[in-house]
């Protein structure tokens, strides 16, 4: 979007970010739809006259509220970094406005819903694009700016008490981070027959939701926060659990069978997606078959847990059989990796997606009789310790949790042991050599590198991470098939972690929630649902290659970014210009100045 | 793409080696049964087996020029053979009159002229949009990129083109007739199939390598920077090679059609898998190759699945074992040259 | 910059001239209220029906077939004010012949209040992670199309026990259909030397292992059984591997996309028998693609000529506007519609719904009966059809025609 920058004059930029905070709260208050649509009304009383009861603002039209009062504050109080945070609200409040236009336009059979018909005018989702656009337009007029710097404590204290003043601010922050999570989650309800709007109400809802990380990012807040985790690390661990085990309590409002199964099977893509993270985001080894690590370790557990159809009539615990199932997986990924040593990029993704699909053909077959062919292997036993099967509703703490919730927090626990696993690798000599490997293969072999064993250990590691999480996943949908596992699932996993971000833990779990979450939102979209997949990855590679949430090396590389956000290109001439000025000086100091930052 | 003798594992060649030693056994003992199973099954087998490799080998050539030039997988090419085949059918659907489509000798020229221009603006399109911005990008984003622009056309086609979710019925454009070669029996749909690729394929190696254009696909494959210095405009010829490249899978299209009488939306994955397989085997970046890869692969399909042991059902993992084991032992294949260093 | 600015502001207001001279293009809006009857007193509600059905992918035409008319069902449901008091409405969802995408809209059905019952689903291993949850939240299942026996009788032929009391399904089962097949294609056809070719799925390895043992029974020789891949459109590999053996008849297990070119490229290839399959190739488009004259195929229930369901069905169907055919298991899935709707009538007759009262909806479904466009519509107590009328169609000038019906008696 730099292409938008200084697109008027930095005189303008004021009124522009102005007008456009004014019309947000105008579109707030008009009504956005001329009629009530056949499926019944949008909600949020669209229909509602202008100005009428202004103070029963709910749902999307309050956010665009919000955001029209926080885009007045910020343009006129002198708060640093605005100009990210006016881009933001702007995008945020666009999408909102964009989403609402196009539903109901596409709902109500033409332009005429959203704008006049009948005597009625409806301009509130035009009026919210066109004040996105001017807060967007606005806030470029100037640049992007650079993100403000946060100091550690903001009372100056140090010691113990900012030891202390630090875990109060985690504390909100993850409380914030669970309650926008929740949010999230139960934005537009279950949807279905009672109530068609749910998929727009979720995209607007992830508009607000992306506006305000947005602004809070422009802020600097959440590089605080996270620099403040980065610090006291224990103690954000500990809170981050203790979020993710409140998830399904009542006061979330996710705290129903439905929530549950989506959050406890984005938690086995995500722990999938963290392995794969290993393989392809560090070592930079394309996989397009690594589903095959997840069936495998899936069929093995399943025939472990003593299931009618299995041939072997074994019968174990099932921290054992997933362990089992686990070192076979990792096991078959050293092998599988052996033969592609020599092979580099594009041929690796071959030869991956070649195992991939001997897998898919074998599982299918019924190979060994291990995998059930098709008539797959139902009726795996509910993983059940401490005496209650995970799949009863229990009762903890005086609040009564649905079914299912027990996988949740095993879940929970196995994602933050792979979340665990890949950090510490990251940092260990053997993640820096992969990530020498996905830069350069050969300079990493001239610094004494054996790239054959790093590679293969990648594989090993990823394929047991994926193992694991195929067990798990198996015992918790309680039937094991090679439906489950076919070549449209590596790409989805691939594309979740590219998505997300390559090499980043947040990433990947962003990407594997993002993509395992919108099709369940957006069924009425069923149909499309693969070809916007596809269209997105064409999208996703032109215009933001390097995820949502990319690594240092990664943003350098796609984006031509540092980390502080700063355009290398900017960073470079600026060195080059210091230079020049220094050499232009009578008391230049002998020989070129350092210009790198 | 460099080799690297030093690095493969000791035990890596020992397993790979009892692989090797394994097929054999199975080989002999398949000839085994052969020879009490009847010499003229083992000749329809290999007739079948050319006749897929004809297929085959026509779609494989688009997947070893893009590489060649631009270093790019196109995972989509399969789909562009698709798109051809069903372009030819809406020609017959939509634009025959009712009277000529029984003439083969005007339906199948209309229909092979229609999948043509339909693979070639498919094509064209992708290459501009998907690929070209990318051009410089790091090696993943257009292999991500090609996975995506193939669920995307398989997609739009299963959406947008009437009732193609399911198979469609493709008519037999051509002469209704069987032809006994001896022993083989084969269709003429077939015979014309095996004739008209192995044809294309000579057209087009005589065009590169004689004609200026072909000269300078050739510079450009070698070197975009110093091809330019030449006075050759790299864009245009790598247009030009994916136009070629589309042509190509058009042909196939229809005549995979007309020889199964059925097109779906799916028919491009699998076939792409075996064409780029067939790049592959044969040395990528050439075209002699990737022909003769493609009735190998062909016949390796026929083969194992008659006679080695899961039979149909595994006939395509015999395929990737000998991709697997050919990226082992030669990865520039059997045609390629050996190491072109590239970065 | 300047140059992109003005073309900027030309885009913009191009935009907005367009935007109002469009402003009222309001069309084909219905009135408020959405089109359905207003004689009905739909006063305390709606009620849901869920489908679960491959929506899209590659078995999208039948899981569209299923949905279509379980919509029609309903549609002709809320005509006729079966339920009093409450609207029926339809929520289909894909599941993409998925295990686990099954099992996460049976969740969501499940946690949906107002849900009655569900028709689901086409594929065997989806409804196997489905029929556990829907059996959990006591929620009726009727499947259009699962043929697999164990579904309802367990892995234990022999014991057959039934595992989940919320399944029912409206389709045959391999168990009758293969030997109804065999008696036919041997006793009447005369055939003695039969080939066996499958597509390695479940439906279709059930029905051949059923016929052939049917098959030896009646005497007859199985000379070879191969199987093709799931998605293959060239036979030539089998085509050549059969040809030795000189059988006089085939038997296909799995759908007409595939069934139709094979028919027809064994006849080019000089071995034009007769190809006989169950119920997944009787379709016109089987025909289409291929099949040709004196190709056989079984279907459950009387033929379709003689019965006035079917016939009310396929002329309502048409009229329903709907862009896909209704495939190989629309009437099985107006069947089942109906026979839900039937069993909620039967229990809310005059009160109140309570998603309480499910377990007495699958209570009353076990007991219901009706005339279907497939036959009369009753379950045993394992949850089968009761309906054990098999017809064999054959391709007669182009078109599929009845040529025998009977039972399959053990």
């Amino acid at each position: 979007m730099s292409r938008l920058n200084g697109l008027i004059p930095a005189a303008l930029a004021r009124p522009f970010t102005a007008i456009g905070g004014v019309l947000f709260l105008i579109a707030a208050m008009l009504p956005w739809a001329t009629f009530i649509l056949n499926d019944g009304a949008y909600p949020e009383k669209s229909t509602l006259q202008f100005f009428d009861a202004p103070f029963e603002l709910t749902g999307f039209r309050w956010h665009l509220l919000l955001f029209g009062l926080l885009a007045l504050i910020v343009t006129f109080a002198p708060i640093p970094g605005k100009n990210r945070v006016l881009g933001a609200l702007g995008w945020g409040g666009g999408l909102i406005g964009a989403v609402g236009a196009a539903f109901i336009a596409g709902k109500g059979g033409g332009i005429g819903a959203i704008t006049a018909a009948d005597g009625t005018i409806a301009m509130g989702s035009i009026v919210a694009i066109v004040a996105g656009a001017l807060l967007k337009i606005g806030s470029a007029a100037t640049g992007p700016g650079d993100i403000p710097e946060w100091p550690t404590s903001l009372f100056g204290w140090t010691g113990m008490k900012q030891r202390l003043e630090a875990w109060v601010y985690l504390l909100v922050a993850f409380a914030g981070v669970l309650w926008l999570v929740a949010q999230t989650l139960t934005a537009g309800g279950i949807g279905g027959a009672a109530f068609p709007y749910a998929g727009p109400v979720f995209i607007a809802f992830l508009g607000f939701a992306g506006g305000l990380l947005g602004a809070l990012h422009g802020i600097g807040l959440t590089r605080w926060v996270s620099q403040l985790s980065e610090k006291h690390r224990p103690f954000s661990i500990v809170v981050l659990l203790l979020c993710a085990f409140a998830l399904p309590f009542p006061f979330t409002g996710a705290g129903s069978q439905y929530w549950m199964q989506v959050a406890a099977t984005i938690g086995v893509y995500a722990a999938t997606a963290i392995g794969l993270n290993i393989v392809v985001g560090l070592s930079g080894l394309l996989d397009l078959g690594y589903v095959a690590f997840m069936g495998i370790g899936a069929f093995v557990a399943a025939n472990l847990s003593g299931v009618a159809a299995s041939a072997l009539g074994w019968n174990l615990p099932f921290p054992l059989a997933a362990l089992i199932a686990a070192v076979v997986a990792g096991i078959l990924g050293a092998i599988v990796g052996s033969p592609t040593l020599r092979v580099r990029g594009d041929y690796l993704a071959i030869v991956t997606l070649a195992f991939g699909e001997i897998f898919s053909r074998a599982a299918q077959n019924d190979i060994g009789d291990l995998t059930g062919g098709a008539s797959a292997m139902p009726g795996i036993p509910p993983v059940s310790m401490f005496g209650t099967a995970f799949n009863e509703p229990i009762n903890l703490l005086g609040a009564e949790l649905p079914s299912g919730v027990l996988y949740y927090f095993m879940i929970v626990l196995v994602v933050a042991l792979v979340m665990a696993v890949f950090a510490n690798l990251k940092n260990s000599r053997m993640g820096r050599a992969w990530i020498a490997i996905r830069e350069d293969e050969d300079a990493a072999r001239a610094m004494g590198i054996r790239t054959g064993k790093a590679k293969i250990l990648a594989f090993l590691v990823g394929a047991t991470l994926a193992g694991l999480a195929g067990a798990i996943f198996v015992h918790k949908l309680g039937t094991a098939s090679y439906d489950s596992f076919k070549f449209l699932e590596s790409v989805t996993l691939l594309a979740a972690v590219i998505l997300g971000g390559m090499g980043t833990i947040p990433g990947a779990v962003l990407g594997a929630s993002l993509l395992f979450v919108l099709p369940e939102k957006l069924r009425e979209f069923s149909d499309y649902r693969l070809f916007v997949f596809g269209l997105a990855l064409v999208l996703i590679m032109r215009f933001r290659p390097q995820g949502l949430v990319p690594d240092r090396i990664r943003r350098a590389e796609f984006a031509g970014e540092t980390a502080e956000g700063k355009s290398i290109e900017a960073v470079e001439e600026q060195a080059v210009l210091e230079q020049e000025q220094s050499e232009r000086e009578p008391g230049a100091p002998a020989g070129p100045k350092e210009g790198r930052s | 793409m460099t080799t690297s003798r030093l690095e493969v594992p000791g035990y890596v060649r020992i397993v790979a080696g009892v692989v090797v030693v394994g097929l054999f056994l199975w080989l002999v003992g398949a000839l085994g049964k052969l020879i009490d199973g009847g010499f003229k099954l083992l000749l329809q087998q290999t007739a079948n087996g050319i006749v897929l490799g004809g297929t085959i080998g026509l779609i494989a050539l688009g997947y070893t020029m893009v590489y060649g030039i631009i270093q790019l997988i196109n995972f989509a090419h399969g789909e562009v053979f698709m798109v051809g085949a069903f372009g030819g059918l809406a020609v017959y659907r939509w634009v025959l009159p009712e009277s000529v489509r029984g003439d083969w000798y005007i339906s199948l020229p209309a229909m092979l002229l229609g999948g043509v221009i339909v693979a070639v603006v498919i094509a064209v399109l992708m290459e501009r949009f998907a690929y070209r911005p990318l051009r410089n990008a790091p090696r993943l984003a257009p292999l991500i990129t090609a996975l995506g622009v193939s669920v995307a056309l398989q997609e739009a086609i299963r959406l947008w083109f009437p009732d193609a979710a399911s198979p469609q019925p493709f008519p037999t454009v051509f002469i209704e007739a069987r032809v006994a070669l001896g022993p083989i029996s084969l269709s003429a749909s077939q015979l014309l199939l095996i004739v008209v690729s192995i044809v294309l394929a000579v057209l087009l190696q005589t065009y590169i390598s004689r004609s200026r254009m072909g000269r300078a696909m050739r510079a450009t494959s070698q070197d975009h920077d110093t091809a330019r210095l030449m006075g050759i405009n790299p864009d245009r010829v790598i247009v030009l090679t994916f136009v070629m490249g589309a042509a190509l899978a058009g042909v196939a299209g229809v005549l995979y059609g007309s020889n199964l009488n059925s097109v779906g939306n799916d028919i491009g994955f699998q076939n792409g898998i075996f064409a780029f397989t067939a790049a592959v085997l044969g040395g990528i970046g050439s075209l002699r190759g990737a022909v003769i890869g493609a009735f190998i692969i062909g016949l390796i399909k026929t083969l194992s699945g008659q006679y080695m042991p899961g039979g149909t059902q595994y006939d395509y993992v015999w395929i990737f074992v000998v991709l697997i084991l050919v990226l082992v032992f030669r990865p520039q294949g059997l045609f390629g040259e050996a190491e072109r260093v590239r970065a | 910059m300047r140059n992109q600015t003005v073309k900027a502001a030309a885009v913009v207001a191009a935009g907005l001239l367009l935007l109002s001279a469009c402003g009222t293009n309001k069309d084909e809006s219905a009135p408020a209220g959405g089109g359905s009857n207003e004689s009905c007193d739909t006063s305390k509600g709606k009620l849901v029906l869920g489908v679960i059905a491959p929506l899209s992918g590659e078995l999208s035409a039948l899981g569209k077939g299923i949905q279509n008319s379980a919509d029609l069902a309903v549609k002709e449901a809320n005509e006729k004010c079966t339920i009093k008091g409450y609207e029926l409405v339809i929520q289909a969802e894909d599941d993409q012949k998925n295990p686990q995408l099954g099992a996460q809209a049976a969740t969501k059905l499940a946690s949906t209040p107002n849900v009655i019952g569900v028709v689901s689903t086409l594929n065997s291993s989806v409804s196997q992670s489905v029929q556990p949850i829907l059996d959990q939240a006591g929620i009726l299942q009727i499947s259009p199309a699962n043929t697999a026996d164990s579904l309802t009788k367990g892995e234990d032929a022999a014991n057959p026990t039934r595992k989940y009391k919320t399944y029912f399904r409206t389709c045959t089962v391999d168990s009758l259909q293969g030997p109804f097949a065999a008696n036919y294609m041997i006793k009447k056809a005369g055939k003695k030397k039969i080939a066996i070719i499958t597509d390695g799925l479940t439906y279709g390895e059930g029905l051949a292992d059923a016929f052939t043992t049917q098959a030896e029974k009646n005497g007859a020789e199985i000379v070879t059984r191969q199987k093709i891949g799931e998605k293959d459109t060239d036979f030539s590999g089998v085509i050549a591997a059969v040809q030795p053996f000189a059988p006089d008849g085939i038997y296909y297990g799995g759908q007409y996309p595939q069934a139709g070119p094979l028919s027809k490229q064994f006849a080019s290839a000089g071995l034009s028998v007769p190809v006989m399959g169950g119920d997944g190739i009787y379709d016109d488009q089987f025909i289409a693609l291929g099949g040709k004259d004196g190709d056989l195929a079984t279907s459950v229930g009387a033929p379709t000529e003689e019965l006035d369901s079917a016939k009310a069905f396929v002329a309502a169907y048409d009229k329903g506007g709907y862009t896909e055919a209704f495939s190989a298991y629309g009437a099985f899935s107006y069947d089942a519609a109906n026979a839900i709707i039937g069993a909620v009538k039967a229990t809310v007759e005059g009160k109140d719904w309570a998603d309480s009262m499910r377990p007495d909806v699958v209570k009353a479904a076990g007991e219901y009966k009706g005339e279907g466009a497939t036959g009369p519509v009753a379950f045993d107590k394992n949850g089968d059809s009761t309906n054990t009328v098999l017809t064999v169609y054959q391709v007669t000038g182009g078109k599929w025609k009845s040529v025998e019906t009977g039972k399959f008696e053990g």
